[in-house]
C-alpha cells in the first residue's frame, strides 16, 4: 500500500474512533455530559490519540530502519567475484539499486511484466535494452549478481511494505479498541490529553536541542580530523594565513589570528556605529517621540532589519568605500589604499545593527514602569534626567543583551565582509585597511573544488568551531550579566 | 454619625494660605473631571482629600505640582497659586516647581539604586548639597524624618527594592524629603501597607507637619481623620464640602458628604 494511502487510512481510524469514543462516553453517561469526568470531545481526542500516535511511532522507526536492513542484507549477499577491481561494494550497491528502481519504473510504464522483473535470470542484454526503453539510466550491462540483487532487494522492499501496511492497520486498530475500551463516564481522558500535550511540547523542544547537539559534534568529528592533520598550535598561535590552493598540504599556514583580529575589529567598528545610534534612537522613540512619528518612524527603521546582507554589501561596495576613499584615500588624506577596508565593512554593518540595538532596546525602556518615571518628576528631574538616572539603570540588563545580540550578528556576518572588507588575511591597526574575517575564510575554503580530505577544506570546520565557541561565551557572558543585574532590580 | 477618634487633638495651629486654587477645570480629552474646584491649603496643615473612587480627587493633587502635564490629552483650566504665584504661568518651570511641591505615590516605586542613592537623588539634581559630608548629612536627616535610619543604616548601599513595603514607602517620604519641598502631596500612600506600617507612616504625616503643608488623598476615613486637620470631600468631579475636619465627620453640611461618611454612597 503506498505512504499516502496508509496514513490516510490511519487518519480516517482515527477519525471514526473519535466519533465513536464519544458517542460512546455520550451513552455511558445516558447523553447528559454533565456526568462526565471531562468534555465529550475529550473523550473522542483520547481514541483518535491512541491510534495515531503508536500506529505513526511503528511507521516512523520501520522507515527508518527497512532501508538499512534491506541494503545490509543485500549488500552482504554480493559476492567478492563481483566487486571489480578499484571499485567497492558501496558503489555497486548504488548500482543495485539503480537497477532495482529501473525494474519498478518499467513495471509501472508496462514495458515488463511483474513476473519477469522478478524472476528474470537471464538474457541481460534484452534487460539492460529493457531498462534503456523505459527511459532509465543504467550506466553499463546489467550483470547476473548485479540483476540478482536487484530482484532480492525489490523482493525484500515489496515484503517489507506490505507488513508494515499490515502492522500498521493492526497497530491502528487495537489503539481503538484500547481507547474503545477505557470510554467510561468517569474514565479521565482530559488528563490523558494534557499528558500528551505535554509529550508534544517536550519533543518539538528536544528537536531543536538535539539540532544543536548535531550541529556541534558534526563540527567537533571534522574539527579533531584537521587537528590530526595540522597541528592546533600553529592554527591557535598562528600569525599568517596562506592556504596553498595548489598541492596537498604542507606548504599551507593556517593561523587563525589574523581571521579573529579581522572578525573583532570589523566587529568592534560595527559596535561603535551601532550601539549609540541605536540606542539614542530608542531613546528617542519611547521617551520624545509623539505617538504619530513613533508609528512612523519604528516600522521604519525596522525596514533596515528586513533588507539582505547581500544588498548591505553592495552598499559598502559601491557607495561607503568610494567616499571613504574620496576622504581619505590618495586623494586626501592618503590612509586608505582601496575601497574595500574593515572601516568600510564595519560602517555599514553598524547600519545594518542599529534596527537590532534600537527595537529590543525600545521595547526594554517602555517597559520600564511608569511608577519609575512618575517618582523621578515628582522630584523636580527632567526628561534627560529621569532617563539617565533612573530609566537606563532600570533598562540596562534588556540593553546589555541587546547589545550583546548585536555582536553575535556583528560576529557572524559574512556578505557585507566579503564585498566591504577584502580577502586579505591580516594583522594591523590601520582601520583602512583591507582586512577578513573568520567566516568569509570558511566561504572561501569550502567553495570551488574543496578536497575535503585536506586541511586546507577541513580547516573551515575548526574555524567554525571557533566562532561557535566564541559566540557561545559571548552569549553565556549576556546572560550572567542579566542574571546579575536582574536580581539586583527585582 | 462617624465615630472618629482624637478629634480634639486636630486643630489647625495656621492660618497662611499656601496654595490657593480657583475655579479649576480638568479635562481627560473629552471627559471634563475636575469641575470648578475653589480651595484653600493651608501652611503647616495636614489636608485630607477623601470621595469614592474616580471622583477627581487625585487628579486635582496631581494638578498641584503639574504631573498631569506628563498625561498628553490632560487639560488644565483656572488659576492654582504657590504662595500668591500662578503656577500654570508660562514663566514657571514645572520642574523647579516639583521640586517645591513634593510627591509620594500610591505603590512605593524606589528607583533601582542604593538606599543612598534614592534619598540623594533630589539633592543632586537641584545641587543641594556641595560637598559629601554636606550629602550624607541630608540623606541621614531625610532618613531619620521619615523613620527609617535605624533601620537602613547600616544598609544604605543595599538597592532600595529590597526593603519591605512599608519600609520602602518610607523610602519614598525621605526621598521627597530630601529635596526640601515646602509642599508634600501623598497620593494614598498606605494603601498598599500593612496596619502596621500605615501606623508608621501616619505618624510620620503628623510630624511633617511642623516643616511642609502636606495634602494627603486617602479611601480610608479613619486615616482622614487621625491625621488631617483639614477635609475636603470631592464627589463626581466636585467639591462638595471643604472644612475642618472635626466638622466634617462629626457635622457634614451636605447631604452627600453625610451618605460618603456614614457609608451610604462611595
Amino acid at each position: 500500500m503506498p505512504l499516502l494511502w496508509l496514513i490516510l487510512s490511519v487518519l480516517a481510524i482515527a477519525t471514526t474512533g473519535y466519533v465513536l469514543g464519544r458517542a460512546r462516553v455520550m451513552a455511558g453517561a445516558g447523553g447528559d455530559s454533565r456526568d462526565l469526568h471531562s468534555l465529550p470531545s475529550y473523550y473522542g481526542y483520547n481514541v483518535a490519540l491512541k491510534v495515531v500516535l503508536p500506529s505513526f511511532l511503528l511507521l516512523l522507526v520501520w522507515l527508518l530502519a527497512q532501508p538499512l536492513i534491506v541494503n545490509g542484507t543485500v549488500a552482504a549477499d554480493i559476492p567478492e567475484s563481483a566487486i571489480p577491481d578499484g571499485s567497492s561494494r558501496d558503489l555497486i550497491m548504488s548500482e543495485v539499486r539503480r537497477t532495482a528502481e529501473g525494474l519498478d519504473n518499467a513495471v509501472a510504464q508496462g514495458l515488463m511484466t511483474e513476473d519477469f522483473a522478478r524472476s528474470a535470470r537471464s538474457d541481460f542484454n534484452d534487460v539492460t535494452q529493457r531498462l534503456k526503453d523505459a527511459g532509465q539510466i543504467v550506466t553499463a550491462q546489467v550483470t547476473q549478481p548485479i540483476l540478482e540483487a536487484a530482484q532480492r532487494y525489490r523482493i525484500m522492499n515489496d515484503t517489507g511494505n506490505l507488513i508494515l501496511s499490515a502492522l500498521v492497520i493492526l497497530v491502528a486498530l487495537a489503539g481503538a479498541a484500547w481507547g474503545m475500551r477505557e470510554m467510561r463516564p468517569e474514565f479521565r481522558a482530559r488528563n490523558v490529553v494534557e499528558r500528551v500535550v505535554h509529550g508534544v511540547l517536550v519533543a518539538a523542544a528536544s528537536v531543536a536541542i538535539l539540532t544543536t547537539v548535531g550541529i556541534v559534534l558534526s563540527l567537533v568529528f571534522n574539527t579533531i580530523e584537521f587537528f590530526r592533520l595540522y597541528p592546533a598550535w600553529d592554527f591557535f598561535f598562528g600569525t599568517t594565513w596562506s592556504p596553498s590552493f595548489t598541492g596537498r598540504g604542507g606548504s599551507s599556514e593556517l593561523g587563525v589570528l589574523p581571521l579573529l583580529w579581522g572578525t573583532f575589529y570589523i566587529s568592534i567598528v560595527a559596535l561603535l556605529v551601532a550601539v549609540p545610534v541605536g540606542l539614542f534612537a530608542a531613546i528617542y522613540l519611547s521617551e520624545y517621540a509623539t505617538p504619530r512619528v513613533r508609528s512612523v518612524a519604528k516600522p521604519m527603521l525596522e525596514v533596515l532589519a528586513g533588507i539582505p546582507t547581500i544588498v548591505y554589501g553592495l552598499f559598502a561596495l559601491l557607495t561607503v568605500g568610494p567616499l571613504l576613499m574620496a576622504v581619505f584615500g590618495k586623494d586626501g588624506l592618503g590612509w586608505m589604499q582601496a575601497g574595500t577596508a574593515v572601516m568600510t565593512a564595519g560602517l555599514v554593518m553598524g547600519i545594518m545593527l542599529i534596527p537590532f540595538v534600537s527595537s529590543l532596546s525600545d521595547d526594554i525602556i517602555n517597559s520600564v514602569p511608569q511608577a519609575m518615571r512618575d517618582g523621578s518628576y515628582g522630584l523636580g528631574a527632567t526628561k534627560s534626567e529621569t532617563i539617565r538616572q533612573v530609566v537606563l539603570p532600570a533598562a540596562l540588563p534588556g540593553i546589555v543583551g541587546a547589545i550583546l545580540l548585536a555582536a553575535s550578528r556583528a560576529i557572524g556576518e559574512t556578505m557585507i565582509v566579503v564585498l566591504g572588507a577584502g580577502a586579505a588575511a591580516r594583522l594591523s591597526l590601520n582601520p583602512f585597511e583591507a582586512m577578513t574575517t573568520v567566516t568569509a575564510k570558511i566561504v572561501s575554503q569550502l567553495t570551488g573544488d574543496a578536497d575535503f580530505a585536506s586541511p586546507e577544506a577541513l580547516v573551515a570546520f575548526a574555524l567554525g568551531m571557533t566562532l561557535f565557541v566564541i559566540t557561545l561565551g559571548l552569549n553565556i557572558f549576556a546572560l550572567y550579566i542579566v542574571r546579575k543585574y536582574r536580581e539586583q532590580y527585582e | 454619625m462617624y465615630d472618629a477618634p482624637n478629634l480634639a487633638e486636630n486643630k489647625v495651629t495656621q492660618d497662611k494660605i499656601k496654595i490657593a486654587a480657583r475655579k479649576v477645570q480638568v479635562y481627560y480629552g473629552d471627559t471634563h473631571a475636575i469641575k470648578d474646584v475653589d480651595v484653600d491649603i493651608l501652611d503647616n496643615t495636614v489636608t485630607a482629600f477623601i470621595g469614592p473612587s474616580g471622583c477627581g480627587k487625585s487628579t486635582f493633587l496631581r494638578c498641584i505640582n503639574r504631573m498631569n502635564d506628563t498625561i498628553d490629552i490632560c487639560r488644565v483650566q483656572g488659576d492654582i497659586l504657590l504662595d500668591g504665584q500662578d503656577i500654570y504661568d508660562k514663566r514657571v518651570d514645572p520642574v523647579q516647581l516639583r521640586a517645591k511641591v513634593g510627591m509620594v505615590f500610591q505603590k512605593p516605586n524606589p528607583f533601582p539604586k542604593s538606599i543612598y542613592d534614592n534619598v540623594a537623588y533630589g539633592p543632586r539634581i537641584h545641587g543641594l548639597a556641595r560637598t559629601k559630608a554636606d550629602l550624607d548629612e541630608i540623606v541621614e536627616k531625610s532618613l531619620r524624618r521619615a523613620a527609617l535610619w535605624t533601620e537602613a543604616k547600616d544598609r544604605l548601599d543595599q538597592p532600595g527594592t529590597g526593603l519591605s513595603g512599608g519600609q520602602q514607602q518610607r523610602l519614598c517620604i525621605a526621598r521627597a524629603v530630601a529635596t526640601a519641598p515646602e509642599v508634600l502631596l501623598m497620593d494614598e500612600p498606605c494603601s498598599a501597607l500593612d496596619p502596621i506600617a500605615t501606623a508608621q507612616v501616619e505618624e510620620l504625616i503628623d510630624e511633617l507637619r511642623q516643616d511642609y503643608s502636606v495634602v494627603i488623598v486617602t479611601h480610608s476615613m479613619q486615616q482622614a481623620a487621625r491625621v488631617s486637620q483639614k477635609t475636603a470631600f470631592f464627589h463626581l468631579g466636585n467639591l462638595v464640602e471643604y472644612g475642618d475636619t472635626g466638622t466634617i465627620f462629626t457635622n457634614p453640611v451636605d447631604e452627600r458628604t453625610e451618605s460618603y461618611i456614614t457609608g451610604r454612597i462611595g
